[in-house]
This record gives C-alpha cells, structure tokens and sequence, in this order.
C-alpha cells in the first residue's frame, strides 16, 4: 500500500487544527481506512438484549462482512462470518429468530448455532474426519469481547483487549447501564438509513455541540411551542477527551428525558412517575451519580463508528461506508428492560421527535452533511476543514467547542498513519 | 347502479387523491384540515411487521399525535427546516383502493409511490397507506394514518422530511 500522509495540520501553539477535505473523497483513503480502521478497531456488534434466549440470532453486516450473531443451546454468544465453508453461501438468510440451526440453501450443510457442521448430506462422498475437520465448520470472527451487554467484534487476531481499547469511554457505557435496576435492553424496531456523505462527517456531528443552535432552530422551537416554553434549562456543559480516539460531550438541555426530567408535553401524570424514577436512582446509584444520569446528556463516539447518545431518549447508532460519499447507518433505541407502559411509550415520542430520519433534526444534520460532501467537489483554494474552536481556551473545553473532534481527528490521523500498516506496504 | 361500496370508494379515493395532491403543492395545512382533531400520523420501521406493530413499544421513524402533526406543518414552513429549504420536489401516486367499514371507522388500504426529488437525488418511497377515516357532518376526515415501507431499510434515502 502507497504511503499515505493525512496532511492534518494539528498546531496547538497557533490554535490551528485543520483537515484536508480530501480525507471525505478520496478512494485510497478510503481502502486505508478500511486496512487500517476497520479491520483492526474494536467494532460495536450488538446487545445482549437482542437474543433473549438460547437459539436467538440476528445477521448483520459489520465493516462490508456478513455476521451471523448467535446464543448456543447453552446460551453463549458467538459472533460467525455468515459464510458456508463449503462454497461460500450465506448461510442464515434471516434478519433474526430463534432456531437451534442454520441450513444453507445450496447443498443442505447445517450448522449449530456455535458453528459447527452438524449435517452433511451425502457424508458417504467424503473421507473419515471430514466433518470434524476445523474448516468445514462456519468461522468465528477472530475476536469477540463483551462490556456488561454491549458484544463488539474484532477482525485482528492480535490486538489490546476490549476494555483496555474502550478507556474512558467505558465508564460512560456503565452510566448508561445504569439508568434501571432492571439492566437495559434494545427496543424492537430499528432505524436503517443512509447518508450520501462520509462516514467521518457523521462521527463529528453526532457529538456536535456547536451545531445546534444553527441546524436545528427549529427543532427547540418545536420545543418551546409543543411545550408551552423553553425549559429553564440552558444549553450549557464540557468535553472530555476518553482516550483513544473516544470523547464526549456532557451536558445540560432544554428537552425532556425520560430518565427524571419532566416536561410539560408527556402531561400531569407523568410526572409523579418521573419523580420516583429519580428517588430510586438516588438511593441505587446516589446522589451526586443520579443527577449526572437523570439531568446531564450524553453524545459520545467510541472511535470509530459507535455513537451512544443519551439525549432526549437514548440512542445506539454504528455506521459503515461503501464508498467515500456514502455510509449505511444503524440505529437503535435503549431503554430499561422494565419500566411502564407509560414511560416506553413517552420515551420512544420523545426519541422520535430528535432523531432518525422522521425526526425534527435527523434531517437537517444529514442535509449538513450531504451539503459538506457536495461542497468538497468544489476544492480550489478551500483545501481545509476548521477544527479549531476552542483550542484558544485555556480552561475545560465547552461543550459546544470541537475538542472532542480533535480527539477522533488525532487518533484517525494516528491510525491512517501508523508504522505496522506501513509495514505491510 | 353504483351500489353503496363502490360509491364509498370512490369517496375515499376523491379524499386520498385530495389528499396527494395537497403534499404535492405543499398545502401543508390544507392538508392538516384534512384530519381530526385527534389524529396521528404514523410511519414505522422495516424490519418489523408494519401493518400491526405498536408505536408505544416498537422504534418507529414517525409517531406523530396531532400536536406534532401540526408541529411538523409549522417547522416545515420555516427556513430553517433545512432539509426542505429549498423545496422538494414530491410526487404521491395513490393506487389499489380497497375500503371496509368497521363501525363509526372506515378501514381504508392503498399503495403508494412517493417520489421526492431535490438537487443531485430522487428517491421513491414505496409501501401502502392503511387509513381511518370518519364521517364528520356529512364529510370524510383522516382520523389517522399508517405508512407501511414495502422496503428492506430506507436506502439509499436518508430521511423522510417530506409527508409521505
């Protein structure tokens, strides 16, 4: 592989933080990304919650691979290339369900949900051993880790573990774990869209503070309109670099949330419900950690692609691109695994009237985006994006500065730059 | 003979034909007056069974109660619903009528194509209308609608910023 130079310009003394917008268009950058990123990051799967049972399985697609997410019979999780080894055929042809094995299509091999071959029709055609032969079995993906409930995958053999790789950004998957006694779990339904942009420019606008005032005017008008005013709330909070590559923006806002800040529009006798959500996160969690959760948001990127955001609802989001100028996205809704009729109900409202392609600000950031994407066609003089807000500040970055890009930016750049994937040039 | 059926088809289609039209020429609260009071306005996902799945327990992409339904008219006038400023261009083709009473309510199902073109895209959202409709002083009013997107995911689209 060609070597490559990110040609970021990251210069703390002048406050210059640029990025060369042929990093959003380029192909070779592209592959690199995929070498150097992708095939070697720890890369978010699923939860828990999504097989309930022994025999549950979902397929999905993670960085352009086809996965088959499963639980054994005895209730282990295995993550497999939804491949046959026999001639390549995808085997589970099922967005998800429960059965205790999977038969491909083409010549009848049938596996168990841990992989191994279970039947081979017309065994009398091949040697003793055949089908105990490590590869006639389905191929587990090199790595699978789990953090309380989140599984992640990963290509590379070698590698740090998961929570060594995650650092900061792991205590921010308890927080968000820890909003019911009961442990969360992912709501039915999922949010699939694409978006004619980079991938990277959806990494920077999901923790985006700056952005809002600007990009979404309508959707706090909406609030202050659906709910009589604007909540006393301001807009107001930090960033925190996570490590590696991982950061957050932590913050307070006008919206509801349906983890104890109430507003006007879920009614009256929604809030008597709120009230004791609150009184029992304090006496699980205490005090000072159930403010943080009940009152401050949370839009964190775990690098690359995994966007947690507990914001007027909670959201998991992980996108992969194809190409340059276009990424497929996921997104899913978290909520505790118990809590009321009336709280899910209000909860998946108040998720939708912010996010995913419905929503009154989804839109607007995906038209930003596929704006930008246009606009690098233009190149001339305009070779470089502005990451530089905030760096002039001498005290904790704002949430509405770009540290937190700065952080996905340096560890992008260190990656897409490292020696061992020169070493393989 | 027109028998009393047929004849409340052809009401209901006068009223989805209406109703196209109005997303068309982006008479946004012309067509708001085309529902109840109390309506809704729902467009779930594609990877549930969108003719019976719940919005108080499924991730939907719409939910929208009248409150938002008028909210959503009121932020699409603006300049700063940027997704639709400027302006798409949308179609609605409305096909496949099949209408039955269900008491007070008026089950009606149809298919639809929706095209929404702007700048470099067009993409065509394709599904079936399932609507309620009540007879109020004499008059057909939507008492809420379902859109069921007969796709695999919303790709290659990235929202749904108009009304479908």
């Amino acid at each position: 592989m060609e070597r490559i130079t990110t040609g970021i310009i990251d210069d703390p003394a002048s406050n210059r933080f640029l990025v060369p917008r042929r990093v959003f268009t380029d192909r070779a950058v592209f592959e690199r990304e995929y070498a150097a990123i992708f095939d070697t990051c720890w890369l978010y799967l699923g939860h828990a919650s999504e097989l309930p049972a022994p025999g549950s399985f979902v397929t999905r697609k993670v960085a352009r691979r086809p996965i088959l997410f499963t639980r054994d019979r005895d209730g282990e999780f295995h993550a497999l290339f939804n491949a046959c080894p026999h001639r390549g055929a995808t085997v589970c042809r099922e967005r998800s369900g429960k059965s205790p094995a999977f038969m491909c299509l083409y010549h009848g091999w049938t596996f168990g949900s841990d992989g191994h071959l279970k039947t081979l029709p017309g065994s009398s055609g091949y040697p003793e051993g055949f089908k105990t032969d490590p590869q006639k079995q389905m191929v587990h993906v090199p790595r699978m880790e789990r953090f309380g409930d989140f599984f992640f995958i990963s290509f590379a053999r070698d590698g740090e573990d998961l929570a060594t790789y995650l650092a900061g950004a792991g205590d921010y998957l308890k927080l968000v774990s820890e909003h019911s006694a009961s442990g969360m779990q992912i709501v039915g339904g999922t949010q699939e869209y694409a978006i004619r942009g980079n991938w990277k420019l959806l990494s920077e606008n999901s923790f985006d503070g700056y952005h809002a005032a600007c990009n979404h005017s309508t959707y706090l008008e909406y609030l202050k309109s659906a709910n009589g005013a604007l909540s006393a709330t301001p807009l107001a909070g930090e960033a925190f670099d996570l490590g590696n590559g991982h950061a957050v923006v932590e913050y307070s806002a006008p919206w509801g949330r349906p983890i104890a800040s109430w507003v006007p529009l879920w009614g009256e006798e929604g809030k008597a419900e709120i009230d004791g959500v609150y009184a029992e996160l304090v006496s699980r969690v205490g005090a000072p950690r159930a403010d943080r959760i009940a009152r401050k948001n949370r839009n964190m990127v775990i690098f690359p692609n995994l966007v947690v955001n507990d914001i007027m609802a909670i959201t998991v989001r992980t996108y992969f691109p194809t190409a340059p100028d276009y990424m497929e996205i996921n997104a899913w809704a978290l909520a505790p695994r118990e809590e009321s009729e009336w709280r899910r109900k209000y909860r998946l409202y108040n998720f939708t009237e912010f996010l995913g392609p419905g929503g009154f600000a989804t839109p607007d950031d995906v038209e930003a985006i596929e704006k930008c994407q246009q606009g690098y066609a233009t190149a001339g003089d305009a070779l470089y994006n502005d990451i530089s807000k905030g760096m002039i500040r001498s005290d904790a970055p704002s949430f509405d500065d770009e540290a937190q890009m700065r952080c996905f930016w340096r560890e992008w750049d260190r990656r897409v730059t490292a020696a061992k994937v020169m070493a393989d040039a | 003979m027109i028998d009393d059926t047929l004849m409340l088809r052809l009401r209901v289609e006068d009223l989805l034909f209406e109703e196209a039209d109005l997303l068309d020429s982006w008479r946004l609260k012309e067509w708001l007056a085309l529902y109840t009071e109390d309506a809704w306005y729902h467009v779930p996902p594609s990877d549930v069974d969108g003719d019976t799945a719940d919005p108080d327990t499924s991730l939907f992409y719409i939910i929208d109660d009248a409150v938002r339904m008028r909210e959503r008219v009121s932020r699409l006038s603006k300049i700063g619903a940027h997704s639709e400023h400027p302006r798409s261009k949308v179609r609605h083709i409305v096909s496949n009528l099949r209408v039955r009473r269900d008491g007070a309510v008026i089950r009606a199902r149809s298919s639809f194509i929706i095209y929404r073109s702007k700048d470099i895209t067009s993409d065509a959202f394709v599904g079936h209308y399932i609507h309620e409709i009540v007879e109020r002083d004499g008059a057909l009013r939507i008492a809420g609608k379902k859109c069921v997107l007969d796709m695999e995911a919303l790709r290659p689209h990235a929202r749904i910023s108009i009304i479908l």
